[in-house]
């Protein structure tokens, strides 16, 4: 009884410091009930993201299992849809960089790329330990990209070289056991302990959970969305395309979709949209219906979804292989960028302001 | 009225004099260029390519550091240009430098004002940094592939980067490359050429007055000096004349002087210090040597300043990195490694008007001694109060606070 009174409390007190140093525009007392949020973001898109992510990873083990015991052409077939699949659901976790997901990494371990293929193949003989950070543009999913996709030009060439090095296979092995300890780290640590951590730091400060992660899914779609998947490539940082850079670079279809999907799973997110459709958790766009914040004329949560919607629709507009894009048309891949950039301004300055979350990452001094 | 008028205009004559003159009775006039050309018979007299060779040689020498196949004698054959008996070496990628007879290592903790009756702690400096070149050798290099622990030498994630530390958590790139910001350029720039040991030796006034070049040259040796410190902070400069615009195009003094510029509590220091060696060169052209000393002054303080910046800088960083759970050293260490190299440079700064540095060696060698201090195993037990404590030492002697510094 007594701790929940104190919980109100410092809360009330958080609160008040806030509405004190609080921007103009925000006139309203924050008695927005963040411990729901969390709870929704918790139970209804964080844990049941990472679950239905280590079923694909099963999958992808089980094709596996299958290729290895028999090599042929549609084994691979089969392996490589699963390998898809789980890459596509990652799309729907790789925004929560938080807890144990951030102590061990998950992300720099599973989806670093390009992959360095020389230290891959360095690696592959070597059989060198995973765990070292100099590896992780060696392993993860672009590392399997390059097994499965990218060892030769046809499925028949592939099996060719799987056939006279074994050891690619015997490695695939433990890319894939090495995706799987790691999201089950991470998803255990949620239902273990950290969940109720998570729900129960309510505090509206650096150190809260709302803070902690509004922080990190804005820096994930600053650097990883908008930087990684686009802009990189299409050279906005660099002057000159780097289309070497583009995800999934080797299996020729399926850059446009990890990107879309990455987008879409950070607009739902946004709107607390479940894993599974129907019951609408209390979200950041609620959150912000609620502080009632107008930006021209409308409300603030219209105005991201809204450019979220403009982003996707131009992400449509490109060639499934984004290679093939910024070598044909570059322009249309900038824009697409430019669409997404308009969106970084509304989420780390319009949305973190009016939420009263301060920004805790700034650019590395890249040294 | 009218005599109140006229002792009204000779005070404010007088004020305009002190001002331009400081006080000299001679009157000079000080041709004071845009950029930094100055042209004697319609040939540049500006030169200073020994200081690029030797920033060039620095930078080889700390990209090989981070090559693991490197070999102990080819490092330290770049920081020697010679071999352990002496004999001539071809360490460097660069061709032109393998063909240089110059080295680093002499002008290591060498300037007359600070070195040249202190040649015991000029050597005991130098060999500093073969041992940290040994020492990533020796240490560093054999651990190259396995995971750094509490005593323990290897690899360490910083964000997406990869570190490789000692066991200490210690980078010793990092410590030459910020060691030698200290050791060679800010020593060689403030206790070397902008000293008047250096600038006024032998007949340099005389010559300099009378416009006699030194032999061979189209330069006096005052003008020569001068810009050969002015070449260490911007001798790589792809337009040395005019070298703010792309400030920062080495790892060395204009990399950090850049860096200092863009912290909006500084911004101008660049500016000034360009302006500052501009008028300088301008003033010896023009034998106004009171005007050179002032300016002498100016940079010695900025240049110091920068350093202390940097500093308080990355102490503040890394003791902010430091982590609650075990996973986030990297980040630490990498602030940490630059945090030992700016400051073992304090030693090397020059507060004006004095012939001592703002922090003594035995001072600089006790802050390293607690960064590294907290504990058996150096950075891994350090604690942020420790490092912050230093900053505010740091800060405390210098013109600025901590967080202008730490920003």
């Amino acid at each position: 009884m007594y701790r929940y009174l104190l919980i109100i409390t410092m809360f009330l007190l958080a609160s008040c410091s806030t509405e004190q140093e609080g921007s103009s525009t925000e006139t309203k007392k924050d008695n927005f009930d963040r411990s729901v949020m969390l709870q929704d973001w918790a139970d209804g898109i964080i844990i049941p993201g990472y679950e239905v992510y280590l079923e694909k990873l099963d999958a992808l083990r089980q094709s596996f299992e299958t290729f290895s015991d028999n090599r042929n052409t549609e084994t691979l077939r089969h392996l490589r849809t699963a390998w898809e699949s789980a890459y596509i659901q990652w799309q729907h976790v790789a925004m929560f960089e938080i807890g144990k997901a951030e102590e061990i990494q998950l992300r720099g371990y599973t989806n670093t790329y390009p992959c360095n293929v020389a230290e891959l193949l360095e690696s592959i003989q070597a059989n060198v330990n995973l765990e070292l950070p100099s590896t992780r543009d060696a392993q993860g999913f672009p590392a399997l990209d390059y097994l499965i996709n990218g060892l030769a030009v046809s499925d028949e060439l592939i099996m060719a070289e799987m056939h006279a090095n074994p050891v690619y296979i015997e490695h695939m092995g433990r890319l894939i056991s090495r995706l799987q300890s790691l999201a089950s780290l991470v998803y255990d640590d949620w239902t273990d302990s950290y969940r109720d951590i998570f729900v129960e730091n309510v505090a509206s400060s650096a150190t809260g959970s709302v803070d902690k992660l509004v922080n990190d899914y804005v820096y994930y779609y600053e650097k990883h969305l908008r930087a990684g998947k686009i802009g990189i490539p299409a050279g906005v940082f660099s002057g000159t395309p780097e289309e070497q850079t583009v995800e999934a670079i080797y299996s020729n279809k399926l850059s446009k979709t990890l990107a879309i999907e990455a987008l879409s799973a950070f607009q739902n997110f946004f709107n607390g949209k479940p894993v599974s459709d129907g019951y609408e958790g209390v979200s950041l766009a609620a959150y912000l219906d609620y502080l009632n914040t107008i930006k021209t004329g409308a409300d603030l949560s219209a105005l991201i979804n809204a450019q979220f919607d403009n982003a996707r629709n131009a992400l449509h507009e490109l060639n499934d292989n984004f290679v093939e894009q910024i070598e044909t048309d570059n322009i249309e891949m900038l824009e697409a960028y430019d669409q997404l950039q308009l969106n970084v301004v509304l989420l780390k300055v319009d949305m973190m302001q009016a939420l009263n979350v301060r920004v805790d990452y700034v650019d590395a001094d890249g040294d | 009225m009218k005599a109140l008028k006229i002792s009204g205009i000779c005070l404010l004559f007088g004020l305009m004099i002190l001002v331009t003159s400081c006080g000299d009775d001679e009157d000079f006039s000080i041709e004071n260029p845009t950029s930094y050309i100055f042209e004697r018979n319609g040939q540049s007299t500006v030169s200073f390519s020994g200081q690029t060779t030797r920033i060039l040689m620095s930078t080889e020498l700390i990209d090989l550091m981070k090559d693991k196949n490197a070999s102990a004698e080819t490092m330290l054959a770049m920081y020697r240009n010679e071999g352990p008996n002496g004999e001539d070496v071809s360490p460097f990628m660069d061709q032109d430098l393998n063909n240089e007879t110059k080295s680093i290592k002499s002008k290591v903790a060498a300037s007359r004002d600070f070195f040249s009756s202190n040649t015991a702690v000029g050597s005991q400096i130098k060999n500093h940094f073969e041992n940290w070149i040994s020492a990533q050798h020796d240490e560093v290099f054999p651990a190259w592939e396995q995971l750094a622990q509490p005593g323990v030498a290897g690899q360490i994630a910083d964000g997406s980067s990869t570190r490789y530390v000692d066991a200490r958590g210690l980078e010793f790139n990092q410590l030459v490359n910020k060691g030698l910001i200290g050791a060679l350029m800010l020593d060689q720039m403030l206790n070397n050429y902008l000293g008047g040991a250096v600038l006024d030796e032998g007949n340099n006034r005389e010559d300099n007055d009378a416009a006699i070049p030194a032999e061979g040259k189209n330069y006096t040796t005052m003008e020569h000096k001068w810009d050969e410190a002015y070449g260490y902070l911007f001798g790589t400069s792809s337009d040395p004349a005019d070298p703010l615009k792309t400030l920062g195009e080495d790892a060395f003094l204009s990399k950090y002087l850049a860096r200092v510029e863009d912290d909006s509590d500084f911004t101008g220091i660049a500016r000034t210090v360009f302006d500052a060696f501009k008028l300088g060169r301008a003033a010896i052209v023009a034998g106004d040597y009171d005007t050179r000393d002032v300016q002498a002054e100016i940079i010695r303080e900025k240049m110091s300043e920068v350093i202390g910046v940097r500093a308080v800088y990355y102490l503040v960083n890394g003791a902010n990195a430091l982590p609650a759970s075990g996973s986030d050293f990297g980040a630490a260490f990498h602030d940490l490694s630059e945090a030992y190299g700016f400051v073992y440079s304090l030693q090397f700064t020059r507060k004006p008007n004095s012939n001592a540095p703002y922090f003594t060696k035995s001072e600089v060698d006790s802050f390293i001694g607690r960064m590294l201090g907290d504990g058996p195993n150096g950075l891994w037990n350090a604690e942020a109060q420790t490092l912050i404590d230093i900053a505010d030492e740091i800060a405390g002697r210098f013109d600025f606070t901590v967080n202008e510094a730490a920003q």
